[in-house]
C-alpha cells in the first residue's frame, strides 16, 4: 500500500536549481530595488513587499525541492503567493486578473498532479534522480497510459510557462500588476513551469522514454504554436506592458521547444561513449531561462519606469521617450537587441543553440520548421520592440520643433536605473562569455 | 462501560433540560462537563486493550441489540468524542443570539448519544436503530428556529432520511435470511451455501442498501436536503451536517459493503459499478453546486455532499487501501468542513453576513477569523502540508491501484473536484482580504473577531490540520491495521 504516512519533505539544491535560484535571486533583488522607488506612495505597499518576498522566498525552496512532492508543494504556495502582487490595484478588472491567473494556474497543477499520482505507483521513487526512475520494463507494460501521464505533466506544468492553449491568462495577469511584480512574475515565476516539466519528465519519468513518441510531437507542436502566436499578438498590441506579457508567452516557449527537441538526446561531443542527456537543444533552452530572465525583467522594469515618470503606457505615446530618458532607453535598445537575438547579446548565443540543436536532432519536419518559426518570430520580435527605440530616438523633426527650449529630460533616478542596467550588463555578458555556463549546463545534464 | 458511553449523554441531556437553571452559566458547565466525561469515557476504552463487548437484549433467532469496541469503531468513535467538546463550547458563544437555547442542548447532547451508538453498534440490528433514532433527535435541531423555512427543511430531512432508512432495512432483512450471522465481520458474513445462485438479487439489494444509507451521505440524487437542513444553527450544521450525521451515513457504508457484504462478493460485479459511478457523478455535481451558490452556508454544504463522496469513492474502490483513503478523507474532512463551518458561523454570528457578496472587506475587520478560513479553504483544495493533500493523493493512489478505467474516471472527478473547490473557497478569501477599491468601509465597523470560546476551537483545528498534512502516521498505521 502506497500510502502516504508523512509529508516526504526534502531540499536539496542540486546545480540546475541553483541556476534557476540565482536567476530568481537577481531578478528578485533588482526588481524590489526598482520597487523602493517606484512603490513609494502607493497604496497598500506593506501587503506588496510582504508578498514579493514570500515569492521569492517560496520560489528559491522551490528550485531546492529535491522530490515531486516537495516541489508540488512549493508550485501551489508559488501560485497563491504571487496571486496578491497581481491584485495589487484592487480594481475590478486586477480582480479579475488575480482571479483568472489563480485558476489557470490551479488548473494546471492539478493537471500535473493527476501526472504526480501515476508516477507515484510507476516510478520506484519521486526523488529527483538524473534520467528518471521508471524501469523499461515498468513502462513497456503500461505504455499508452504512461503516455498520457506524461502529457499531463508536460500540459500541465506548461500552463504556468504560458503554453497554448492555456497561455491566455498570461496577458491579463502581468501587465495589471505593479511593474516590479510584472518584472518577477514575468522573468521568474513563470519558469517554474519550466523547472516542473524538467523536474518531472527528466529527472523522474526519464525522457528517453517519450523519444519519438506521439507526446514528443505534440509537445513541439505546441511550443512552435505559441513561439508563433505569441510574437504575433504581442505585434498587434499597442500596451507596452501587454506587449511584454505577449511576448512572454512566446519566448518561454522557444525554452520549451528546446526541451521538446531534446527527448533522449545524446550529446553529440560526449567523449568516450558516456552518453550525456543534453542536446544543444538543451544547452541553448537553459541559457534562454537566464537570458530571457535578464531582458524581460529589465524591459518591465524599463516599461515601469517610463509609466511612472511619463504616465505613458501605449506605444504611440512614447514619441521622444528616448531624449526624456536617454540612459534608460539605451538599455532598452540592448535588451531589445538580445531578445531579437542579434550578436553578441545573451539571446543570439541561446537562439544559436535552440536552432542548430534542432536540427541536429532527426526529427522529421521538425528539425527544420522549428529553427524556420523561430526565425520568423525573431523578426516578429524585432517588428513589436524596435518600434519603441526608432520614435523613441527618433521622434522626427515635427516633434523636436514642438519641443525647442524646453527642459525634457526626467531620467529616473538610480533606484531604478541600476537595477536596468545592471540586467541589461548581464543580459550583455551571458552573450559575451557564454562558455562558464555551457560547460555548467553540460555537468548538469550529465 | 459501553453502554455508558451510549446512554451517558442521553440521559445527561434530559436530565439538564429538565432542572430549572438558575443560571445560564450553570447549565453551560453542566453540559460541557458531560461531553467531556463521555469522550473520556470513550477515550479509555479506546486506549484499554481488548475488545469490549456488551449484549443488551437478544430476541428470537439470533438477533439482538449489542455493542462492541472493534477498529472501525474506534475511529468514528474517536473522531467524534474529540469534535463534540470543541463544538459544545462554540456554541455557548454562537446561542447567544438565538432562543431556547435548552431544548437546543437536550438533543444536541442526545444526539451525541446515538451517534456512538451507531460507532459502537456490534451488528447490523443494533446500527439501524440507532440510525433511525438518529432522524428523530436530529429532526428538532434542524427545525431549532422555528421559521416556516426551517420547518419545510426538517420535514423533507426526515422524510428523505426515513424513506432511505426504509431501503436500508430491506438491506437488513436480507443480510438477517442469508449472512451466517448478522454481528459485522470485516470480510463479510453472507453465507454462499444459502445465497446460491441468488447473486445478482443480493447485488441490487447491495445497490438499494447502499443508496439507502447514501441518504444521509448526501449521495446524488438524495442530497437536496442537506443544504435545506443549513437553516439550523451553526453548530448543528458544522458538526452534525458535516460530521456526525452524514458521516454516520458513510460509516454505515463502510459497514455494509466490507463487513457485511464483503468485497470479495461485491469486487467486479455490475454493483460496484453502479455505486461507483453514484460517487463519481456526485463528487463533480457537489462542487459545481457549489461555485453557483451564494449562500455561504449552503455553498459549504454542498461542498460537504462533494467531499462525503471522496470517502464513499474511496469505499468503492474496494480495496484494503481505498478502506484506508475513504478513513483517512473522512478524518482529514472533518477536521476541515467543521473549521470552516466554524468561520461561516462566526461571520453569520458577529458580523449577520450571509451571502458571499456581502463579505468585501471583512478580512481586516475580523483577521482571525478569516486568516482561520484561509487555511481551511487551502486544506480542502488540496494544498500539500496541509490535511487535504494528504487523503486525496491516498485515495487518488489507491484508484489508479485498482487500475479500472472507472476508477481513473474517479482520479479525474477529483481534480476537476479539486479546482471547483478552488473557485469557491478562494473567491470568498480574495472578497474578504482584497475587496474592491470602492467598496463602503463604513458597514464593517466595529465588526470584530469573536471572543475565546469560538476562537479556541478554531485554532486547534488549525494546528490539527498542519500536523495532519506534515505527518499522519499516527492514524494510518492505525488504519491499515484495521483494513488488513
Amino acid at each position: 500500500m502506497n500510502v502516504m504516512r508523512v509529508l516526504p519533505l526534502q531540499f536539496h539544491m542540486d546545480p540546475l536549481g541553483a541556476v534557476f535560484a540565482v536567476l530568481t535571486l537577481i531578478i528578485f533583488i533588482s526588481s524590489g530595488v526598482f520597487g523602493i522607488d517606484y512603490m513609494k506612495g502607493a497604496k497598500n505597499r506593506k501587503s506588496f513587499g510582504l508578498f514579493f518576498v514570500l515569492s521569492m522566498l517560496t520560489e528559491i525552496a522551490l528550485c531546492a525541492a529535491s522530490n515531486l512532492v516537495t516541489f508540488y508543494m512549493c508550485y501551489e504556495l508559488l501560485t497563491v503567493l504571487s496571486m496578491p502582487l497581481v491584485i495589487h490595484e484592487r480594481t475590478k478588472e486586477a480582480k479579475m486578473a488575480a482571479l483568472k491567473y489563480l485558476f489557470f494556474s490551479l488548473f494546471g497543477a492539478y493537471g500535473a498532479l493527476f501526472g504526480i499520482y501515476n508516477l507515484s505507483r510507476f516510478a520506484s521513487t519521486l526523488n529527483f534522480v538524473q534520467g528518471g526512475s521508471i524501469s523499461a520494463e515498468v513502462f513497456a507494460a503500461d505504455r499508452g497510459l504512461l503516455l498520457a501521464v506524461a502529457m499531463a505533466l508536460i500540459a500541465g506544468f506548461g500552463v504556468k510557462a504560458g503554453m497554448w492553449p492555456m497561455h491566455a491568462w498570461l496577458p491579463t495577469a502581468h501587465p495589471i500588476a505593479p511593474s516590479p511584480a510584472s518584472s518577477a512574475l514575468s522573468a521568474c515565476i513563470v519558469k517554474a513551469g519550466v523547472l516542473g516539466i524538467l523536474r518531472s519528465i527528466w529527472y523522474v519519468y526519464g525522457a528517453d522514454h517519450l523519444k519519438g513518441t506521439w507526446v514528443q510531437t505534440v509537445f513541439i507542436i505546441l511550443t512552435l504554436i505559441t513561439v508563433f502566436m505569441g510574437s504575433m499578438l504581442a505585434f498587434k498590441e499597442p500596451v507596452l506592458k501587454k506587449r511584454l506579457a505577449y511576448s512572454t508567452v512566446s519566448q518561454v516557449s522557444y525554452i520549451l521547444f528546446g526541451l521538446a527537441v531534446s527527448f533522449g538526446a545524446v550529446d553529440p561531443y560526449a567523449a568516450g561513449g558516456v552518453s550525456a542527456h543534453v542536446s544543444d537543444a538543451m544547452t541553448g533552452a537553459v541559457l534562454h531561462v537566464l537570458a530571457h530572465g535578464f531582458i524581460k525583467a529589465a524591459l518591465f522594469l524599463i516599461a515601469g519606469a517610463i509609466i511612472h515618470h511619463t504616465g505613458a503606457t501605449r506605444v504611440e505615446d512614447m514619441r521622444g521617450i528616448g531624449l526624456k530618458m536617454p540612459v534608460t532607453m539605451t538599455c532598452y535598445t540592448i535588451v531589445s537587441l538580445g531578445l531579437i537575438g542579434i550578436p553578441p547579446t545573451g539571446g543570439f548565443v541561446s537562439k544559436w543553440y535552440l536552432a542548430t540543436g534542432a536540427i541536429a536532432t532527426d526529427i522529421p519536419v521538425f528539425m527544420y520548421l522549428g529553427p524556420a518559426v523561430l526565425l520568423v518570430s525573431a523578426l516578429l520580435t524585432a517588428g513589436y520592440l524596435l518600434p519603441l527605440m526608432i520614435t523613441g530616438f527618433f521622434p522626427g523633426a515635427e516633434y523636436r520643433e514642438k519641443i525647442k527650449g524646453q527642459d525634457i529630460k526626467c531620467e529616473p533616478g538610480p533606484l531604478m536605473t541600476i537595477p536596468i542596467a545592471t540586467l541589461t550588463l548581464l543580459s550583455l555578458l551571458i552573450g559575451l562569455f557564454p562558455e562558464p555556463v555551457i560547460a555548467l549546463i553540460r555537468m548538469i545534464f550529465v | 462501560m459501553i453502554l455508558a458511553t451510549v446512554l451517558l449523554p442521553i440521559l445527561s441531556g434530559v436530565t439538564v433540560s429538565l432542572i430549572r437553571w438558575k443560571e445560564k452559566r450553570q447549565m453551560h458547565i453542566c453540559t460541557l462537563a458531560f461531553t467531556v466525561l463521555t469522550s473520556i469515557l470513550v477515550w479509555v476504552m479506546i486506549l484499554t486493550p481488548g475488545a469490549e463487548e456488551f449484549t443488551l437484549l437478544t430476541f428470537p433467532g439470533d438477533l439482538s441489540i449489542a455493542f462492541r469496541m472493534d477498529g472501525l469503531s474506534m475511529v468514528f468513535s474517536g473522531m467524534i468524542s474529540l469534535l463534540w467538546p470543541l463544538a459544545t463550547l462554540y456554541s455557548f458563544e454562537y446561542m447567544e443570539h438565538e432562543e431556547r437555547e435548552k431544548i437546543f442542548f437536550l438533543f444536541y447532547t442526545m444526539t451525541y448519544g446515538v451517534t456512538l451508538g451507531i460507532a459502537l453498534a456490534a451488528n447490523i440490528l443494533t446500527m439501524y436503530f440507532f440510525y433511525e433514532l438518529l432522524t428523530i433527535v436530529t429532526v428538532p435541531l434542524v427545525m431549532h428556529t422555528l421559521t416556516r423555512k426551517a420547518i419545510l427543511a426538517s420535514r423533507k430531512y426526515m422524510y428523505y432520511s426515513l424513506g432511505g432508512a426504509a431501503f436500508a432495512f430491506l438491506g437488513m432483512i436480507f443480510i438477517i435470511s442469508f449472512g451466517s450471522t448478522i454481528t459485522f465481520r470485516l470480510g463479510g458474513v453472507l453465507d454462499m451455501a444459502r445465497v446460491g445462485t441468488r447473486t445478482n438479487a443480493l447485488l441490487l439489494i447491495y445497490v438499494f442498501a447502499f443508496m439507502g444509507f447514501g441518504v444521509k451521505a448526501a449521495v446524488c440524487p438524495f442530497n437536496s436536503w442537506l443544504p435545506d437542513a443549513g437553516v439550523a444553527p451553526t453548530p448543528v450544521t458544522a458538526l452534525l451536517h458535516a460530521v456526525a450525521v452524514v458521516k454516520s451515513g458513510a460509516f454505515a457504508i463502510i459497514r455494509l459493503t466490507f463487513y457485511l457484504f464483503g468485497t470479495e462478493f461485491l469486487k467486479g460485479t455490475w454493483a460496484q459499478y453502479v455505486v461507483m459511478t453514484v460517487t463519481i457523478v456526485t463528487i463533480v455535481y457537489g462542487c459545481a453546486r457549489a461555485v453557483k451558490e451564494p449562500h455561504i452556508k449552503r455553498r459549504l454544504a454542498y461542498s460537504t455532499i462533494s467531499n462525503l463522496s471522496y470517502i464513499l469513492f474511496g469505499v468503492t474502490l474496494m480495496t484494503p487501501f481505498g478502506l484506508v483513503a475513504a478513513l483517512t478523507h473522512m478524518i482529514m474532512h472533518a477536521v476541515m468542513k467543521i473549521c470552516s463551518f466554524f468561520c461561516a458561523g462566526a461571520v453569520i454570528c458577529k458580523a449577520e453576513r450571509e451571502y458571499v457578496y456581502e463579505l468585501d472587506g471583512l478580512g481586516y475587520s475580523m483577521p482571525q477569523t478569516f486568516g482561520i478560513f484561509t487555511v481551511s479553504s487551502l486544506a480542502l483544495m488540496g494544498v500539500p502540508g496541509l490535511a487535504g493533500f494528504v487523503s486525496k493523493w491516498n485515495l487518488a493512489n489507491a484508484a489508479i491501484d485498482t487500475g479500472m478505467p472507472l476508477a481513473y474516471a474517479g482520479v479525474a472527478a477529483l481534480l476537476v473536484s479539486a479546482i471547483l473547490t478552488a473557485i469557491y473557497m478562494m473567491t470568498i478569501v480574495v472578497r474578504a482580504f482584497f475587496p474592491k477599491d470602492d467598496y463602503d468601509t463604513r458597514v464593517n465597523l466595529g465588526i470584530k473577531d469573536p471572543g475565546i470560546r469560538m476562537l479556541l476551537p478554531l485554532y486547534l483545528f488549525v494546528i490539527a490540520m498542519v500536523i495532519l498534512g506534515f505527518n499522519n502516521s499516527f492514524i494510518t498505521d492505525f488504519f491499515i491495521s484495521i483494513a488488513g
